[in-house]
């Protein structure tokens, strides 16, 4: 056999691996680590998102603190504006809801900026908590 | 396990496995996992240390699994990453040599024509027996390999030739001599 017609052999031979008694515990375990891997990931994703909504959280507090006080700044001051626009707005689309149901006396726009602000903060920390619990069951 | 993963290409598992798919990885680990221990263990890694590094190869297929674009077999590709796992990790332990090793010559193939090609590497040295493994095994060419390996290109070329002179020299089957030839009849 010359070493051109050999190569060829020598590849074939080692592409005809024997089979091992053991493959489907073999990939058994890889399935498991796969599953351990992806668990440890959504662990840490999930910690992740708790710790910047905490610190999110903190720092919305400094803010509001910050508002809170005589030394308003600028930026502070202008989200709070804003706020209180769409706030506004919202009533304004709301109330012929609030009409229908016999809540007309009810005034979002009597709720300040900061409130809404508040409303929407802790609604999104409720979604991350509620997120984090619905992974866990999955795990 | 359906029948429904059984019937599935490679190509097909492993574009489910890219979505994030366990259960179509684990059949494809189960069907080439054999031939993935195989080639390390060809390439004289223990089977224990085999084990591992297959096992290392595959959960980095798993990660790349969107890579593969099924231009090659799933094989070919998987053994290719764990060769080079391989490589890294005996790198840390060992250094190849240039030059022929005073190596130990295994027992010639006993019956002429029977291809055991795990058998015939046991004559060939460590580093020929890497280097041919990774030249026909794992597809790799001869700079990919002078390249794992830290060796110069030559040498390389040097080692495959010398170890297939060797596994030509145990697996080809024997010509039969003038006037021994059987006749029937």
């Amino acid at each position: 056999m010359s070493a051109d017609e050999f190569d060829p052999f020598v590849e074939r031979a080692f592409a005809r691996a024997p089979r091992m008694a053991d493959e489907d515990l073999f990939a058994a375990r890889i399935e498991t680590r796969l599953a351990s891997s992806t668990r440890l990931r959504t662990m840490a994703l999930t910690m992740a998102g708790l710790i910047g909504g905490v610190v999110a959280v903190r720092q919305s507090l400094n803010s509001a603190m910050d508002l809170g006080t005589s030394s308003v700044t600028m930026p502070a001051l202008s989200l709070g504006q804003d706020l209180q626009n769409v706030s506004y707005d919202a009533q304004l689309s709301v109330q012929p809801i609030l009409d229908q149901f016999g809540l007309s006396d009810m005034a979002l726009g009597s709720m300040g900026g900061m409130s809404l602000f508040w409303v929407g903060t802790v609604a999104l920390v409720g979604l991350a908590i509620a997120g984090a619990m619905k992974l866990s069951q999955e795990i | 396990m359906t029948k429904a993963l059984i019937d599935l290409h490679d190509v097909e598992l492993a574009a489910l496995a890219a979505a994030g798919g366990r259960r179509e990885f684990g059949e494809l680990a189960r069907r080439h996992g054999s031939a993935v221990r195989g080639l390390l263990r060809r390439m004289g890694a223990q089977p224990s240390e085999a084990d591992d590094v297959a096992q290392d190869a595959f959960l980095q297929a798993f990660e790349k699994c969107a890579e593969f674009r099924g231009e090659g077999t799933f094989a070919s590709w998987v053994k290719r990453i764990a060769a080079r796992l391989y490589l890294k990790r005996k790198s840390r332990n060992a250094r190849y040599v240039a030059e022929t090793e005073n190596e130990e010559i295994a027992p010639a193939v006993d019956t002429p024509g029977l291809v055991d090609l795990d058998e015939a590497l046991k004559a060939l040295s460590e580093t020929e027996r890497l280097c041919v493994s990774l030249c026909h095994g794992a597809g790799l060419s001869h700079p990919e390999i002078a390249a794992a390996l830290k060796l110069p290109l030559g040498t390389v070329k040097s080692h495959v030739k010398r170890g297939l002179d060797k596994l030509r020299a145990r697996l080809q089957p024997e010509p039969a001599p003038y006037g021994r030839t059987s006749h029937v009849g």
